[in-house]
């Protein structure tokens, strides 16, 4: 489908160079993605609609609601997550007034329109519909793990309960049923706005249209672009954070299986 | 034989091989056997959608498979009414959301008339309705539905197997639980044990010598958490069926200096009212204390407003606070602010910006001036004060500290009349004369003071504002600024802000008030509200709607009055009414030292749970026979509770018989000797209300959406706190319970068996509030909710004309007062539900009274006060900042709660609660985040893991509530045969309360308490850091 | 110092490509390197070379067949391998592989089995065996005369197949742009220059056990070649360095700067260099029995997948920090380790049982004896 260019940075794209460099370093003849992940019928997805995602940073108050909406939605194992709201604490400079200050971002598949996972995976169980929604084909995933290694983004992840790849799905099934995905559903602080980027009505289309310059999306240089974007991207989270880690807990992690 | 060596290796390195790839040939066999396969190829495992919602013309399409009903979440005490999805195979609940109708979950939210098809397509990508009307469940309601199946729960009735706290238990029968728990015996094989029966002594009085503490029922004592709807039904059986006069919840360690300081600025201080921000309007808003958007209650009302307000560009608000928390948020950093304050200072803070209010006169004069609501009124003023009413200032004059009132200067007051309502309160008129203030036609003098003769004898009187005037005067701004740690500059910009938004402006607090100096520091913080006037303005400072009542006599049913109805009289177990009424008060003061008392009083002070457990234990004012914890977490909850009385605790000589009723084993019921499982969330009827917030009128109506899973009595019912109490009643032939126990509203008799009994009719009290009362419910309503598994209890229980009407409420979850009303339709600035009953610059209870130890008077106002002890002695006199550098202060985890620790989702994200220490506290210990620290008070220590970080004021280290759990989950008890699981990560983390201290300057056992409120003291604690 | 940005609530991503992975470009990397040793002897026919060069072959063999049942194990859906060739994906390098391995190992194995036919035909002809292996080795020896056409035509397509192995091997690792470590230009070259180290290792080690004498004519070369390798992964480490120090290229840069402030990476750059300095300097000066080099160099072809795939995955792409692995004991980790090596000693002992080192290494101290 046409690539719109929604984004204002999506105008400063990777440069051409470095694009042909990849194609000519993938060196071998690329089929389209489309023709090999062919989509069963069922899932060729509302045809017309382009679905993409605002989070409005600004309205996060890191409760989490859209993180644990979406393992109950979904089933996600114990320890992994298709949405998470990375919390930072953040020292501030004296003209701000306060010492730090906290910083929240929601993180989740950003459904790139140009996504890294699909070209990787060997046998085409990953693909990218009609209306954007970009996909794991169960029946076909051998959990090779190669498209999460590709993803710039860290949103993909083995299931352990299935052996496949897992990851945000936009929660295609409540979009089919004329519904919102769980997380924009339950999101306290209002800061997860969803909907159709191809339909002007929208609220989505409307929101990202007011936000003009403000409009932001995560790592823009690996041109993926992404279908998630940002209002109040602090430009030292855009990318991976130069910082020190959280003390998780790995032992936490879902059984292995 | 080489060739043998050989052979063996080989056979070593196939085996190894076999063991290392068994796991691929067995996923290998799965495929093969099609184990592998999800539920759907590319949506994986998700549940099928609860319903359809055609997004063209919006036509819903249920799922059978699955029922939605609207109840109540209790993932804390915001409860919020949410939308609950049930697999109704499983009887699983899928999921939560927000209940559109609620304004807990919804801003704002959808009018009662909306049909149930209508609010479930607001959740639809029909129109972008979803977006719009979002109706949300927190991430902290959406995972304690695993706390619906936790292996963990209390399922029947059990009894002690061996010493107290042993973690072994046997289940018993309901019937036998009865029995033994009110005829007693020697239950347990330590001696005989007294049962409920002989302890419910109406008649011979604990003390002879004390008639004052009443008779010897008030040794049985209950204590609970919060209203979740169904407080009503358990006071009316232990206050008025049973007796006892000692009934109370968490207030004193929930937010009770908090609650206490509004009390005194609103004039009441045992039902102690108050206000929230206007979030929705406000321009300008200062949380002290509280942490809008990381905890507060209503938790998720007020983060969606603030979320709003801040990206809007409306409202612009600061937090001070010792701690950094989710209320900042550096993507609208030009709206909001954090400003670190030092523990227990708030007051200081508070004073230094009325002192710059008044050297820059923006203190709102006008408006004190007003002595009564018709001349507010006149001046376009929603509210009014007290600030112009005389309070006597004569030195040792009997009603020193007091208002002066009418009676006082001779009018004709009834005696007992006297200090009562009908006894006015005064004002100086132009000539200098007391007259009535309710009398009064304009506004009065301000800075007014008399020395007027009575019988002959001068007395000297001020206005209320004169005596809080001084006290804003007794200190510099760079006093304060010395005191809280905040920059004097900052206190003035404060200050202008705060003055600069007219009405649109409020100062709120909470939590942060539970430090040494907590009443004082509430109270002077709320008083800043006053000195703008922004009580009952839309953006100002707002009343609760309240709920609509369930109990009481009610318009179809009496739920209050029964014949036989006990009046329980006495001396509370907390000793929250004045010492100087009691007969030690009368026999110190004949041997010529009334002070101090043995132990103090706080007769400004709601029921204290903080001196229940030390002043029972210690038989003062006197012992208890049997203790009952509903819901109840004290050892968890208290600081320094568990230090002072585990051991007391354990000893059933002490208090002889302990009954919880409680659907999980927590800190407290672990040491109890039977807990009978109580209803868990989704499984309880009940009518809860918001505790505050919301400007318009809320019941949120609970009813078991999920079969409970409990053991069920004889008679089929599920096991629960009603069940149990209904069953108690019946056993000792108890009024108010039974057969023909309660009435209708024309006095029929009618049966009060069942939980549905009571609830069911409490909803027909519900639906016919108001003007008229609320429409039917229809049957597709009744469809689409689930509550047609309601069905038959209402038909049978309620009449033909009701059953619809109350099934309407259970339809939508409760009765929601319309989003609109909200403001006056006379005046669009004005809120619709005023406190019309004045605020007071001066508190007469407070002022008027003494403190038992010392004799000395309470600050009647706003005024700067240090942490200290029950006897005033500053909290650093004792414990010096050379010895203990570092202050200790809670606060409420963003996701946790103080009972959520098993719904591991929550855990699974944020796993424990380290330390936060500031950098340069850190470099002194030699800490980096992720080391060990060992952290110490007075009252004790723990060893945890730190994270350090500048989001912490120097000097503080800070403690996320709700982790250091040793049960709910962390001890794997022994149930009969059955072992509980053992999940170590629920041990994770530290209990600040752990570190609770002692009360230094009183004798015996103690827990630091306020001495005005009697409140918990968690903020504040001196410490010591090291290197573990 | 104190960080800017502290994070508080993140979760760590699981390592997603396992121990297993690792051993499979591990021993599929020996096996290409150590095939390409056994060419001169074998197909070079060059003085000195035959018995070293079989064993390469025997090492090329075992780790040849061991290496792909690896690979399986990593699949977390093993049981549908077959898919990589219902759905052949073109724009996947790991899809490309799922065909050249098949190419190599076929390639290798007939190689090995032309090359090692005579043996086997001689063997089962001087008799003194057991009859099953006598008759085992009749069997397949199926004539035991010497194709010298088919085994040049067999070594080509192993040639070719190991071309593509080490293509594709560097190329699918190279791709991951997500992964700044990974995507650089240079990272299949270091899998080459490894691998061939580790083969030469290998046929080190497996010479010195073999019983051939230390001064046999072709070890001398083998620890030119060695040193070579590591001179070359020494400069393209230098190049690295440089790329990134200079942020002549960004990539590297980037990925310099990822892993530069670690102090467990500094550690493992140095131990890196170390090591391969340490292997260059003996290999020139003491190469002596070659036991020792030969480990260093396996040593260096293990550490360097380990760090680049395990290592690489700790490091987030979007969260702060590092997520720590912890090897774990069983089949995602120790245990499946072992597995793998045992099945390769399984396969080498049931090989060398066939066909005894002894014999390969025979008469391989004189010159080959058709010249
Ligand atoms: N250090 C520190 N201490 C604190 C606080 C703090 O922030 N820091 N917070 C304080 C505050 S604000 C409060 S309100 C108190 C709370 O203290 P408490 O009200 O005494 O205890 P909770 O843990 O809130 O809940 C009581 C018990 O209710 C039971 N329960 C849980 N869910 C359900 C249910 O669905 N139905 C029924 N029937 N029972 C249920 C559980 O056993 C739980 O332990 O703690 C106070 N203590
Ligand atoms: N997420 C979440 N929400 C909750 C709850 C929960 O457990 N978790 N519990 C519910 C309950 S029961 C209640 S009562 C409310 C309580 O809600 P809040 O009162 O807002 O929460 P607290 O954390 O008790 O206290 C607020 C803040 O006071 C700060 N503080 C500590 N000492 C001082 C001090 O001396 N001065 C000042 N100015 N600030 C200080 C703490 O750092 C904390 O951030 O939250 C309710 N909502
Ligand atoms: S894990 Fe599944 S989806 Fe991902 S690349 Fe491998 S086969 Fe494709
Ligand atoms: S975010 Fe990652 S997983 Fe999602 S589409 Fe983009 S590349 Fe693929
Ligand atoms: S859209 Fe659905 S799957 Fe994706 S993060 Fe939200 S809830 Fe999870
Ligand atoms: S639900 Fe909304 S407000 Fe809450 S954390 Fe997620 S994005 Fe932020
Ligand atoms: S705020 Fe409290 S009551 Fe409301 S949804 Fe969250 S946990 Fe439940
Ligand atoms: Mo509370």
């Amino acid at each position: 489908m046409k690539q719109t260019q929604i984004c204002p940075q999506e105008a400063a794209q990777e440069s051409p160079a470095s694009a042909s460099r990849r194609n000519f370093l993938r060196g071998l003849p690329v089929i389209t993605v489309g023709a090999v992940g062919a989509p069963l019928p069922a899932l060729a997805g509302q045809s017309g609609a382009r679905w993409g995602m605002l989070v409005d940073v600004r309205k996060c108050i890191g409760c989490q609601a859209c993180t644990i909406a979406c393992i109950n939605e979904n089933e996600v194992p114990e320890g992994s997550f298709r949405t998470i709201v990375s919390t930072y604490s953040v020292k501030q400079p004296a003209a701000a007034g306060q010492p730090a200050g906290t910083y929240v971002l929601p993180r989740l598949c950003n459904h790139c329109d140009n996504p890294p996972c699909i070209p990787v995976c060997p046998v085409g169980a990953t693909f990218k519909r009609e209306d954007g929604l970009v996909l794991v084909d169960g029946d076909r995933c051998v959990g090779c793990a190669y498209c999460v290694q590709a993803c710039p983004y860290d949103a993909r992840y083995i299931n352990h309960q299935t052996g496949k790849a897992d990851k945000c799905t936009f929660c295609g099934h409540r979009l089919e049923a004329g519904l919102l995905p769980a997380c924009v559903e339950t999101c306290v602080g209002g800061a997860r706005i969803f909907g159709d980027l191809n339909d002007p009505k929208s609220e989505l289309s409307r929101r990202i249209g007011a936000a003009g310059d403000s409009l932001k999306v995560l790592k823009p240089e690996q041109g993926t672009k992404p279908r998630v974007f940002y209002i109040g991207l602090d430009q030292r989270f855009q990318g991976k954070v130069e910082g020190q880690g959280a003390l998780w807990k790995p032992e936490l992690h879902g059984g292995k299986s | 034989m080489k060739i043998a060596r050989r052979q063996l290796i080989a056979a070593g390195g196939l085996a190894a091989f076999a063991a290392g790839f068994s796991q691929t040939l067995g996923r290998i066999a799965d495929k093969l056997m099609g184990k592998d396969a999800p539920r759907h190829n590319v949506w994986g495992n998700a549940a099928a959608p609860e319903f359809t919602v055609d997004p063209a013309s919006g036509k819903l399409q249920p799922n059978p498979a699955q029922q939605v009903s609207y109840t109540a979440c209790l993932g804390c005490t915001t409860q919020c009414g949410v939308r609950v999805r049930v697999d109704k195979a499983s009887g699983r609940v899928i999921r939560v959301a927000g209940n559109p109708y609620s304004p807990l979950s919804t801003e704002p939210h959808l009018p009662m008339k909306a049909s149930v098809r209508e609010s479930l397509i607001a959740f639809s990508r029909f129109q972008d309705k979803g977006l719009g009307g979002r109706s949300t469940a927190c991430g902290r309601g959406n995972a304690v539905l695993a706390q619906m199946n936790s292996p963990f729960r209390v399922l029947a009735p059990m009894k002690r197997v061996g010493p107290r706290n042993g973690g072994q238990w046997e289940t018993i029968s309901f019937e036998q639980l009865v029995r033994e728990v009110t005829e007693g015996g020697n239950l347990f094989g330590e001696g005989e044990v007294a049962g409920l029966r002989v302890l419910r002594d109406l008649a011979a009085p604990i003390d002879p010598a004390q008639p004052e503490l009443g008779a010897r029922v008030n040794q049985v004592a209950l204590l609970s958490s919060v209203n979740d709807g169904r407080l009503a039904f358990a006071r009316r059986f232990w206050n008025k069926s049973y007796g006892t006069l000692n009934f109370v919840g968490h207030g004193s360690y929930c937010g009770g200096s908090y609650r206490s300081g509004t009390g005194a600025l609103f004039g009441d201080m045992k039902k102690m009212p108050h206000a929230k921000p206007d979030l929705a309007n406000a321009e300008f808003v200062i949380f002290i204390g509280t942490a809008p958007g990381n905890a507060g209650n209503p938790f998720k009302r007020t983060g969606a407003m603030l979320a709003k307000g801040r990206s809007d560009g409306r409202l612009n608000y600061v937090v001070v606070d010792p701690v950094l928390t989710n209320a900042d948020n550096r993507a609208a950093a030009d709206r909001g602010r954090w400003i670190p304050i030092r523990p227990g200072s708030d007051s200081a803070l508070a004073l230094g910006m009325m002192r710059w209010m008044l050297d820059n006169e923006r203190i709102n004069t006008a408006y004190l001036a007003n002595p009564n609501l018709a001349v507010a009124e006149q001046q376009g003023e929603p509210s009014f004060s007290s600030a112009t009413w005389l309070v006597v200032t004569e030195a040792g004059h009997p009603r020193q500290g007091r208002f002066l009132r009418g009676s006082d200067i001779g009018l004709k007051i009834a005696e007992d009349e006297r200090y009562k309502e009908n006894d006015p309160y005064l004002i100086l008129d132009a000539k200098g004369k007391p007259v009535p203030a309710d009398k009064a036609t304009a506004p009065a003098a301000l800075d007014a003071e008399a020395v007027l003769t009575l019988d002959a004898k001068p007395l000297a009187v001020k206005t209320a504002w004169l005596l809080l005037k001084a006290s804003i005067l007794q200190q510099t701004i760079a006093q304060c600024s010395d005191a809280c740690g905040i920059p004097a500059a900052t206190i003035g910009a404060l200050a202008d802000e705060f003055t600069r938004h007219g009405r649109k402006a409020s100062v709120i607090a909470h939590g942060g008030m539970m430090s040494g100096a907590g009443f004082y520091n509430a109270f002077s913080v709320m008083t800043l509200n006053l000195l703008i006037g922004n009580l009952n303005w839309k953006g100002g400072l707002v009343m609760n709607g309240g709920g609509f009542k369930d109990d009481g006599e009610g318009p179809r049913y009496n739920l209050d009055s029964f014949a036989g109805a006990v009046k329980p009289k006495g001396t509370p177990l907390g000793r929250n009414v004045p010492y100087e009424k009691s007969s030690e008060f009368a026999r110190k003061k004949a041997a010529g030292k009334p002070y101090p008392a043995q132990s103090p009083w706080f007769p400004n002070a709601p029921g204290l749970a903080t001196e229940w457990f030390t002043g029972a234990l210690s038989g003062y004012p006197y012992s208890i026979k049997a203790l009952i914890l509903w819901s109840a977490n004290p050892l968890y909850g208290i600081a320094g509770l568990r230090a002072q009385i585990e051991k007391d605790l354990a000893d059933p000589q002490k208090i002889p018989l302990i009954i919880s009723v409680d659907p999980l084993i927590n800190e407290s019921n672990a040491y109890a000797d039977y807990i009978v499982p109580d209803s868990l969330m989704y499984e309880s009827w009940g009518w809860a209300s918001a505790w505050n917030g919301v400007p318009t009128k809320a019941s949120t109506a609970r009813w078991p959406v999920v079969e409970p899973i409990a053991a069920k009595t004889p008679d089929g019912q599920a096991i629960g706190m009603e069940t149990f109490f209904i069953a108690l009643a019946k056993a000792m032939a108890l009024p108010g319970f039974g057969a023909a126990a309660m009435s209708d509203a024309a006095g029929q008799p009618l049966p009060l068996e069942r939980p549905e009994h009571w609830y069911l009719r409490g909803g027909a009290n519900i639906a016919w509030l108001g003007k008229e009362p609320v429409p039917d419910a229809s049957d597709e309503d009744l469809a689409l909710s689930g509550v047609d598994r309601l069905r038959p209890l209402l038909e049978a229980t309620l009449t033909a004309e009701e059953w619809r009407k109350v099934a309407f409420l259970y339809t939508r979850g409760g009765r929601y007062q319309p989003a609109k009303d909200a403001q006056d339709e006379a005046h669009p600035e004005w809120q619709t539900n005023r406190f019309k009953n004045p605020l007071w610059a001066w508190s007469d209870m407070v002022g008027g009274s003494k403190n038992s130890i010392t004799g000395k008077r309470f600050a009647g106002c706003a005024s700067l006060q240090p942490p200290a002890f029950i006897d005033g002695t500053p909290m650093r006199k004792i414990y010096s900042e050379a010895e203990w550098p570092l202050q200790v202060v809670s606060f409420k985890s963003a996701l946790q709660n103080s009972y959520s620790i098993a719904a591991t989702r929550l855990t699974g994200i944020h796993a424990e609660n380290p330390l936060l220490v500031h950098p340069a506290d850190a470099a002194r210990a030699g800490l980096k985040s992720g080391d060990t620290a060992l952290l110490s008070t007075p009252g004790g220590a723990v060893s945890s893991t730190v994270i350090v970080h500048e989001g912490v004021m120097q000097g503080v280290v800070a403690i996320e509530h709700g982790f250091g759990h040793r049960e709910l989950g962390a001890r794997a008890h022994r149930i009969g045969k059955q072992q509980q699981p053992d999940k170590p990560a629920l041990r994770a983390g530290v209990n600040l309360n752990d570190l609770g201290l002692a009360d230094p300057t009183r004798p015996g056992k103690s827990v630091w308490v306020d001495a005005v409120s009697g409140a918990s003291v968690r903020n504040g604690l001196p410490a010591k850091l090291v290197r573990a | 110092m104190n960080p800017t940005i502290v994070e508080t609530v993140n979760v760590a991503r699981e390592v997603a490509w396992l121990p297993w992975a690792v051993q499979y470009f591990f021993l599929i990397g020996l096996s290409y390197g150590a095939f390409l040793l056994s060419l001169p002897g074998i197909v070079g026919r060059r003085r000195g070379w035959l018995g070293i060069s079989r064993l390469a072959l025997l090492g090329a063999l075992v780790c040849g067949l061991s290496a792909p049942v690896a690979l399986l194990a990593d699949l977390h859906q093993p049981g549908r391998f077959y898919h990589f060739y219902q759905f052949f994906t073109p724009s996947s390098w790991m899809s490309w592989g799922s065909f050249f391995i098949p190419v190599y190992l076929g390639g290798l194995v007939l190689y090995a089995w032309l090359a090692l036919r005579p043996l086997l035909a001689q063997q089962a002809a001087d008799g003194g065996l057991s009859p099953r292996l006598a008759a085992l080795s009749r069997t397949l020896a199926y004539g035991g005369l010497e194709s010298r056409g088919a085994l040049l035509a067999a070594a080509a397509v192993a040639c070719v197949g190991a071309a593509l192995i080490a293509l594709y091997t560097g190329m699918e690792v190279m791709v991951v742009r997500a992964r700044p470590l990974w995507d650089t230009p240079l990272l299949p070259v270091q899998f080459v220059l490894t691998a061939l180290a580790g083969g030469i290792g290998l046929t080190l080690l497996l010479k010195r056990f073999s019983g051939l004498p230390d001064a046999a004519q072709g070890s001398i070369p083998l620890f030119r070649a060695l040193a070579a390798t590591q001179a070359l992964a020494l400069l393209v480490g230098a190049v690295w360095l440089l790329l990134g120090l200079t942020g002549m290229s960004p990539r590297h840069a980037e990925a310099l700067a990822q892993v530069a402030p670690s102090a467990a990476w500094q550690l493992t750059a140095i131990w890196a260099a170390g090591s391969t300095v340490l292997t260059l300097w003996l290999a020139l000066r003491r190469p002596g029995s070659g036991l020792l080099i030969g480990l260093l160099a396996l040593h260096s072809a293990w550490m360097m997948r380990w760090t680049i795939f395990i290592g690489g995955q700790e490091i987030p792409k979007t969260g702060a920090g590092f997520y720590q692995y912890q090897l774990p004991l069983g089949y995602d980790g120790l245990l499946g380790m072992v597995g793998t090596f045992g099945l390769w000693v399984a396969l080498f002992i049931a090989l060398t049982t066939l066909l005894p080192v002894a014999r390969l290494t025979l008469m391989a101290s004189i010159d080959h004896p058709t010249s």
